[in-house]
């Protein structure tokens, strides 16, 4: 059997003056809490956005959805080696040389066909590292943020797909 | 004190014996919300006076000391961001100035004014989320929506210049990676001058109130020993009545050149290191972040916000430890580097960790809803103790 010592509380000593004061101060800033509030129901613009029928527009580069433009695309994996989680997976092969040459928008050529050119969104945790060291700025962030999905799986983005290509005309501002 | 209690132990409250029934053993959390996050606390209570309290951690460990071992150093910001969320600027600053001191780099002055900028404009926001959720623990639900509004606005902001809002990735090794353009800098006047007299009735509508003195006066008093016996920093240690802040008297940055005051406990209405002192530092280093981002707004000047930095960073080899004060306290790295790629070593010392360590002390002899307040007021990120 042992002694547990408890430290405690200080306590004030409660006179009926002291009672009387406490009460004229507890009334008086409740008070002055309520005319504050009071206040407040008109002095504050109205900040709900409902949202399914209001949307909001993020700011221009807001880091949301990625998106490769893959014409422009040359290959050089760099997005992949600074990703910090790993989530880009590219797949490239040397191109022929009887192939015709072809360049990207701003003039580089394409030595390299992209065969794949995935990555898996929900892995992503967008920290934006992917797209500044792209040197052809194919791959960039949009303001696209509405894309929750079932399964983890139609979370992985294939960008060489007709269909997730189709998304250029709607997401892309350029 | 053990933590071991036998069913025959005496327990004196004071001086006074407690009439004494079986120990109960609760859990307050994982999923509490006076827990601010994933913290369980086994307490042990004698009808509803607390004997002894142990917090339980490690809900939200991500093994990021490991992890970063294998990251490049530009890699590692984005998971710096994640231990603290609700101060991640300051916490990607903390760590930018470790590696840049190893490298040696230069930083633009446009890019130290913005990161003392961000900086105070995130303690200001992490201040605030904790003002509004310590309402909420103590009953006062309409300062959290006031509270949010005005963060809302500075996270508005943030996104503008990194393009996230809360893990943002901005300040890089060597700079800040999006400059500021005008129109932002005069938001950020603007908001300085409304929200200084709105922060002032906010005070007035929870911190003056009496009942929230009731509360909070005389509860979960920490001395100047204790802190130090401890090692507590930052706010919970200002609010024992210590003078100390990093910014003043091991400035980094460019902290030097700014005037702003350090905000001290003094007992005003309790004892002096009580749940209200800390408060009152809480509230009062807004007014001091308002002071020095007005300074900044002054003396910022044109250039680059971007140094020169090698495309791929190899620290030299060797040992730094940097720390840093942060909106909850200082926060330490220790980086160990071979001279390769990555990290050697990154050894984070968080604040948050040392107080809720402070528990088993602040505890006994409370009653459990004096318990909430008291971790309230050491306002801790679960997210930066687990790690």
């Amino acid at each position: 059997m042992e002694t547990i010592h408890l430290k405690k509380a200080i306590q004030p000593e409660l006179t009926i003056a002291q009672w009387f004061k406490n009460v004229y101060y507890a009334v008086k800033s409740t008070a002055v809490g309520m005319g504050i509030t009071f206040k407040y129901v008109w002095a504050r613009p109205v900040v709900t956005i409902e949202y399914p029928e209001v949307r909001e527009e993020l700011p221009a580069n807001s880091r949301s959805r990625l998106y490769n433009d893959a014409e422009n695309c040359i290959s050089c994996l760099q997005c992949a080696v600074s990703c910090p989680v790993d989530c880009i997976y590219i797949a490239a092969v040397k191109r022929p040389t009887d192939a015709p040459k072809i360049k990207t928008k701003d003039g580089t050529p394409i030595r390299l066909d992209l065969k794949q050119y995935t990555i898996d969104t929900a892995l992503c945790m967008y920290c934006g590292l992917c797209t500044t060291v792209c040197p052809t700025e194919c791959l960039t962030h949009t303001t696209d943020y509405e894309y929750a999905s079932y399964t983890l799986a139609s979370m992985k983005y294939d960008y060489l797909a007709p269909d997730i290509r189709a998304w250029r005309t709607r997401i892309v501002k350029s | 004190m053990s933590s071991h209690h036998e069913p025959e132990d005496k327990i004196l409250l004071g001086d006074q014996e407690i009439l004494k029934s079986d120990l109960l053993t609760l859990n307050m959390g994982p999923q509490h919300p006076a827990t601010h996050g994933v913290l369980r606390v086994e307490i042990k209570t004698d009808s509803e006076i607390v004997v002894d309290a142990i917090p339980h951690i490690g809900y939200l460990h991500r093994c990021f000391e490991k992890h970063v071992e294998h990251l490049d150093y530009r890699g590692v910001i984005p998971y710096v961001d994640r231990m603290d969320y609700l101060g991640a600027m300051s916490m990607e600053w903390g760590y930018a100035l470790t590696i840049e001191k190893m490298l040696g780099t230069e930083v633009p002055k446009r890019a130290e004014y913005i990161r003392i900028l961000v900086a105070e404009l995130q303690r200001i926001a992490s201040h605030l989320v904790y003002f509004g959720t310590y309402g909420i623990d103590m009953g006062a639900f309409t300062t959290f929506l006031y509270c949010f509004q005005d963060r809302e606005e500075i996270l508005r902001l943030f996104e503008e210049l990194s393009g996230a809002r809360m893990l943002y990735n901005y300040v890089w090794i060597g700079g800040v990676w999006n400059d500021i353009n005008d129109d932002q800098l005069n938001r950020v006047k603007n908001f300085c001058d409304r929200f200084e007299g709105e922060l002032k009735k906010y005070h007035q509508l929870v911190g003056e109130n009496k009942i929230f003195i009731e509360r909070t006066a005389h509860v979960g008093v920490l001395t100047k020993e204790q802190c130090f016996d401890y090692g507590a920093t930052g706010p919970v240690l200002r609010g024992s009545g210590v003078n100390w802040d990093l910014r003043k008297n091991r400035p980094y940055g460019m902290y030097e050149k700014f005037d702003f005051d350090v905000i001290v406990g003094k007992g005003e209405k309790g004892t002096v290191g009580d749940c209200w002192d800390r408060y009152y530092v809480r509230i009062y280093e807004m007014f001091e972040s308002i002071k020095i981002i007005r300074q900044v707004l002054e003396g910022i000047e044109e250039g680059p916000v971007m140094g020169k930095v090698s495309k791929i960073i190899k620290v030299p080899a060797g040992e730094i430890y940097m720390r840093t004060e942060c909106p909850r306290g200082e926060l330490g790295y220790h980086l160990i580097s071979d001279g390769g790629k990555t990290p050697y070593r990154l050894k984070v010392k968080s604040s948050c960790f040392t107080h809720v360590s402070m528990l088993p002390i602040l505890a006994p002899g409370q009653m459990v809803a004096d318990l909430v307040a008291t971790i309230g007021s050491i306002d801790i990120v679960l997210g930066e103790i687990d790690r």
